[in-house]
């Protein structure tokens, strides 16, 4: 509650001029951002990019913003459309939970974990791996849901869909990063042997 | 598709109410296979939720305030439209449009010989249009002019 209200007081001391204020807008809400992002560009370089160019057009927008909802959600919508703009532009391939040939360009998220060292590194690791290999729809329900914090009334604003979609998405999604990690962790077990 | 699984993700995610949760309750109390498949659930929600966040390069935040400098300072909404401006145009074609009606009822000889009843209207406006009222809708048509003027003038400055 803190935070939405602090959201807003920065809000409007930049709508009265302040720019550099915006710069603590940025910094607090950066990582979700860019974690959003990275779900759809697979890469840091085309994700920082999707985040900067979010930023940007949430600063020309801020007037536009109607500060009844969360800052949060609001930010988050233009991150989504942004990375779905992305992914057409680019025409990323959008790797099927059959595709056993997806390239998976996750060497940064892995090198932020060092395996075999704890068993729960393992588990975050092996999670971020399956997540990266959902589809980059899927990929954003999960994320905007656990990491994002947000309420299925949330996602659906966020998503443009209705809550009782998001929670079938939801459902889906989990099962198949449910079958992404099985699969993972066989693979895991063949190496061991 | 209602299966055990998403009955046991809408109570790990709080979705069901008192009575659906008492039942799904009672079959992980009274099932096994439920039971484990729960648990692992719980598990795996726990480990979605302490998932960290990804953290973008250090000059991530320079970046972006060195992009917004060149772009226009954002405005909210209500300096965008200034009210006022509304209610000046809307004002004077609501006296425009009174000032037609009442020159065309004026201008009305209405007899209804069913009725009995006669109509016979003939207002003078010659009384009502003096110098002073004519130089004050002037005034107002200027005061109108001038704050449109202003506004886009102040458009033109936000814009460079």
């Amino acid at each position: 509650m803190e935070q939405k209200l602090s959201d807003l007081v920065l809000i409007q001391n930049v709508l009265n001029g302040d720019s550099a204020q915006y710069a603590l807008l940025v910094k607090r809400h950066q990582r979700f951002v860019f974690t959003l992002a990275l779900r759809f560009a697979k890469n840091r370089e085309d994700a920082e990019e999707i985040a900067q160019d979010c930023f940007i057009k949430a600063y020309k927008a801020l007037g536009t913003f109607k500060q009844t909802a969360k800052f949060s959600t609001w930010l988050y919508t233009i991150t989504y459309t942004t990375s779905m703009t992305f992914l057409r532009r680019k025409r990323l391939n959008t790797s099927s939970i059959h595709d056993e040939q997806t390239f998976l360009q996750i060497e940064n998220h892995i090198s932020a974990f060092s395996a075999n060292r704890y068993e729960k590194q393992d588990t975050y690791r092996f999670l971020n791996e399956a997540i990266q290999q959902l589809s980059p729809d899927d990929a954003a329900v999960i994320t905007l849901f656990y990491q994002g914090e947000q309420s299925l009334e949330e996602m659906g604003e966020t998503l443009n869909m209705e809550p009782n979609t998001i929670k079938v998405k939801l459902h889906r999604a989990r099962h198949r990063l449910k079958e992404k990690l099985q699969y993972l962790l066989q693979d895991e077990v063949k190496e061991l042997l | 598709m209602n299966t055990i699984e998403q009955q046991l993700w809408d109570y790990i995610d709080g979705n069901l109410d008192v009575q659906q949760a008492l039942t799904i309750k009672g079959k992980i109390n009274s099932d096994e296979d439920v039971k484990l498949l729960y648990e692992e659930l719980l598990k795996a929600n726990l480990a979605l939720s302490s998932l960290e966040l990804d953290e973008p390069s250090m000059s991530f935040t320079r970046n972006v305030m060195e992009s917004i400098v060149t772009a226009p300072a954002p405005i909210t909404l209500k300096t965008k439209v200034n009210i006022h401006i509304i209610y000046g145009i809307s004002g004077f074609f609501i006296v425009l449009i009174l000032a037609l009606i009442g020159f065309a009822l004026s201008s009305l000889d209405v007899k209804n010989a069913g009725l009995d009843v006669k109509f016979d209207v003939v207002l003078n406006f010659d009384q009502y249009i003096t110098p002073t009222l004519i130089y004050t809708f002037l005034f107002v048509d200027l005061i109108i002019g001038l704050v449109f003027l202003d506004y886009l003038l102040r458009k033109r400055l936000i814009r460079k």
